[in-house]
């Protein structure tokens, strides 16, 4: 029996199929188990289950059916947050580089592939900003680092150099004939030569250089090229003979054509933690639209001026992010940003805040930045910038956490000061330039902490958290934070200004300067444009819902104050601001009423405000375009208030609803009768 | 392929009849509920775990003897809070629309909260406008967006109902 083949009789459909199974030894035999099994069964109740000693319910929820997921590929689709394993390194030419080698175009092409996901995963992994994209770096394994990939650019600019003389030989030839012998064309037919050789091209340029701005006409030649390569999919599709089925947008190619050498079941052992679901390649046109979009976005980065001012840099940052950048140029920001420790790996943090608090040059070599108060600043103002470049609804939860060491280092430093300096006045130089330093970061760390607090409420609204009978509460806490911002944005003006004018010549003030100083700076009109519009906002929703009960029902299970405490619990920790709790919310709304809305308009405020504020940014396009937007939807609110007056109490069929059509955050209010 | 006029079935409130899980023999109806409607995937094992640790916080709904709709749960502690999490809701389409899933779901939450949850959680889709319209009026907020939460590049919200603290009693 020993060694013998044992071959198990198995019935399907009453046909006896022979199937080589495990040899039975000297030891062993086989023996039917069936009746046994069968007995246990019939002995088992329903709901019983037998199981090892160390099996778990929960753990078991983790046996999965391996499906088999699609077949196609594409950086694309690794860019945008799926596995390398499913989408480039389904590509057998990848995972066998070196069996290209026979063949320069495909050898060089993949190297540069591989160097270039190296490179993309290594700015990604740097960043560590990249949470929920986490499946972007996890390589699996997978070959990343290729013997003499550093030679890529060589080889590559060796095959773009034989394809641009081809490309040449093909024009040069007019009766389209055969090539000169040392070229081999990329095809059998003669007259296809040309497209395929500048379809070829678009896709291998490169260029040498270094620095952004070299960086920048790379971008452009890019773009450029892509344009080019859109281009080439009519002749590509025109060169096959067999009608595409399906529709054109859906194909992963530019002909296409099935893509050759592309397995999807190449790596369903390698792809992720778990069997991979089936993932939806991005299209060949889809595709190509991403790298444009990252190619500008990446062109927005190489083209920022490096201000040195922190105020213009979380600007930009936060102008850069409304549209919406991508995992790859949003770490490429944090890494221009943030490198060495060092702004721009240039300008050391407290230096930078030293200029923010708008301290004199001097101060910023001042040791007291030694301080672990002032260390621990620095490392908070460097999160901060890394916090700003995460997605939306990263940044959100990052930033509502944040609050609390924001409050915990301006008590840290509040101390440190009252106990260096309690209240004696000293007359000691240094110890005076110690206690500005102390005045105006303290300031300032206010004034930032209010400004995280204001981008972490509005954030609610980009990322529709807030439902609309919570407004009413949003934009009241948004007042009250605006409210503080600008209290303290007026407060660091009015040091600056100090500052400035102790710098300056001590000149007698002429009238002219003193009533400027009386006049409210313009960042801080602008501020309280915002501040009527949310206080406009918070009334009339107030109003709405205590004269028409219908306008916001009551739920079974809780009631408007268990969504105060959850939505506004960060800020509530982190006493943001003080003295603000559901209470004071109550008494601030629960009196407004048609007739009370009647008397004020708020809105007509921030029109005023808005209009006036306008000459002072003639030079700054982003604020210009934002008054603009306030302003209109001041507009609309005025004339919807109006409305909501005089009918509201009378028209019980009157519809109100929110659209964010005219700006991101500050709702326009659509009265509409049924 | 045309899209066919969705086929309301009939019936009056009442008519649905609200059963508490009772046994392996509601299992393969909820199996079957959740397979047909829902996308994700689940092997018979996530089912048991979820309908035998926490059998009293599952319902099915039936109108004349057949099995319209089901929501199924569990609770547990979850960072120092005790925490209501409701994993799969489902009525099928003829049945939607009329209250059915509220009801289940409210029954369920129901349970947590005289089983000392402290709060109720789930994720749902985005775009999802039903089950956001139908927890947002039982109480829930949307307290996060999970980004690309689902393989098909969705976004998600996480929902949290938070209780009021139990009332004293004098």
């Amino acid at each position: 029996m020993a060694d013998k083949p044992v071959y198990e009789e198995a019935s399907i459909d009453g046909q006896p199929s022979k199937l080589a199974s495990i040899p039975a030894s000297d030891t062993t035999v086989w023996a039917d188990a069936s009746p046994l099994l069968q007995a246990a069964c019939a002995g088992l109740r329903d709901g019983e289950l037998i199981h090892g000693d160390n099996f778990n319910l929960f753990a078991a929820m983790s046996a999965l059916e391996i499906m088999d997921p699609k077949m196609d590929s594409g950086i694309a689709a690794w860019h945008k947050g799926h596995s390398l394993a499913q989408t480039v390194f389904s590509c057998i030419y990848l995972l066998r580089l070196d069996r290209t080698a026979p063949h320069a175009l495909l050898h060089s092409y993949c190297r540069i592939i591989r160097a270039t996901c190296k490179a993309v995963v290594s700015v990604v992994s740097d960043a560590r900003t990249h949470e929920e994209e986490d499946l972007f770096t996890m390589t699996y394994g997978l070959p990343l680092n290729g013997d003499g990939d550093d030679k890529c650019l060589s080889i590559l600019n060796a095959v773009e150099e034989t394809i641009s003389r081809q490309l040449r030989a093909c024009k040069a030839t007019s009766s389209k004939r055969r090539l000169p012998e040392d070229l081999e064309p990329l095809q059998s037919n003669p007259n296809l030569e040309e497209g395929f050789c500048k379809a070829l091209l678009c896709r291998l340029r490169f260029r040498k250089g270094r620095g952004l701005e070299s960086a920048r006409k790379h971008i452009a030649s890019c773009l450029t090229e892509l344009e080019s390569i859109l281009k080439s999919a009519d002749f590509l599709r025109s060169c096959f003979d067999e009608s595409c089925e399906g529709d054109i947008d859906d194909k992963t190619t530019a002909s296409g054509f099935e893509p050759i050498g592309f397995d999807a079941m190449l790596n369903s052992r390698l792809s992720a933690p778990t069997p991979p679901r089936a993932i939806k390649i991005l299209s060949w046109k889809k595709g190509v639209e991403y790298f444009v979009k990252l190619l500008h976005d990446l062109d927005v980065i190489c083209s920022y001026s490096l201000d040195p001012h922190l105020e213009s840099l979380l600007r930009f940052v936060v102008q850069f992010q409304k549209s919406q950048p991508d995992l790859v140029a949003r770490s490429h920001l944090q890494l221009l940003l943030v490198q060495d420790g060092k702004l721009y790996g240039r300008d050391p943090f407290f230096a930078v805040i030293n200029k923010a608090a708008a301290l004199p040059e001097a101060t910023k070599n001042h040791d007291i930045q030694k301080n672990e108060s002032f260390l621990q600043l620095g490392m908070l103002v460097m999160n901060l910038l890394k916090i700003l470049c995460t997605n939306a609804a990263w940044q959100r939860r990052k930033l509502g956490k944040f609050l609390q060491d924001w409050r915990v280092i301006y008590v840290q430093l509040e101390l440190a000061f009252r106990n260096e300096y309690g209240e004696v006045s000293s007359s000691s130089n240094d110890e005076n330039t110690c206690m500005k330093i102390f005045q105006h970061i303290l300031l300032w760390v206010e004034e930032q902490t209010f400004w995280i607090a204001f981008r972490f409420l509005i954030l609610g609204f980009e990322l529709e958290l807030y439902s609309t009978g919570e407004y009413c509460m949003v934009y009241w806490y948004l007042y009250a934070v605006l409210i503080k911002l600008a209290e303290k944005t007026h407060l660091m003006m009015a040091v600056s200004h100090d500052t400035a004018k102790r710098k300056g010549k001590k000149k007698k003030d002429s009238p002219k300067d003193l009533a400027r100083e009386s006049r409210i700076p313009p960042a801080v009109l602008f501020l309280q444009c915002y501040i009527c519009l949310a206080e406009g906002l918070t009334m009339m929703l107030a109003a709405l819902r205590n004269e028409i009960p219908v306008f916001h029902g009551p739920s079974p299970f809780n009631t408007e104050h268990e969504k105060f405490v959850q939505h506004f619990e960060l800020l509530q920790r982190a006493c943001i601001p003080d003295h603000v709790s559901y209470l004071s919310y109550k008494e601030s709304t629960t009196h407004a009423r048609f007739s009370t809305l009647a008397m004020y308009n708020y809105f007509k405020d921030a029109q005023r405000i808005a209009k006036e504020v306008k000459s002072s940014f003639s030079n700054d396009p982003e604020r210009l375009a934002e008054l603009r937007k306030l302003e209109q939807v001041a507009e609309h609110n005025s004339v919807a208030q109006n409305v909501i007056c005089r009918l509201g109490a009378l028209d019980p069929s009157l519809k109100v609803s929110f659209e964010f059509s005219h700006h991101p955050f500050f709702a326009t209010v659509v009265v509409k009768r049924s | 392929m045309e899209a066919k006029p969705e086929e309301k079935a009939e019936f009056e409130e009442p008519e649905i009849e609200y059963v508490s899980y009772g046994g392996e023999h509601h299992l393969p109806l909820i199996m079957n509920l959740v397979d047909q409607e829902l996308s994700e995937p689940y092997s018979i094992f996530t089912y048991r775990y979820f309908v035998y640790l926490w059998p009293q916080l599952s319902f099915l709904a039936f109108h004349k003897g057949k099995c319209v709709g089901t929501v199924v749960c569990k609770m547990g502690e979850h960072r120092n809070t005790f925490r209501g999490y409701i994993a799969m809701l489902v009525v099928i389409k003829p049945y939607r629309g009329r209250g059915i899933a509220t009801e289940l779901v409210t029954r369920s939450i129901r349970m947590m909260m005289e089983s000392g949850c402290e709060e109720v959680t789930l994720e749902a889709e985005v775009t999802n406008k039903g089950a956001l319209a139908l927890y947002g009026r039982l109480g829930f907020i949307r307290a996060k967006r999970l980004f690309h939460y689902y393989l098909n590049g969705v976004d998600a919200f996480r929902l949290k109902l938070l209780f009021p603290p139990p009332r004293q009693v004098l």
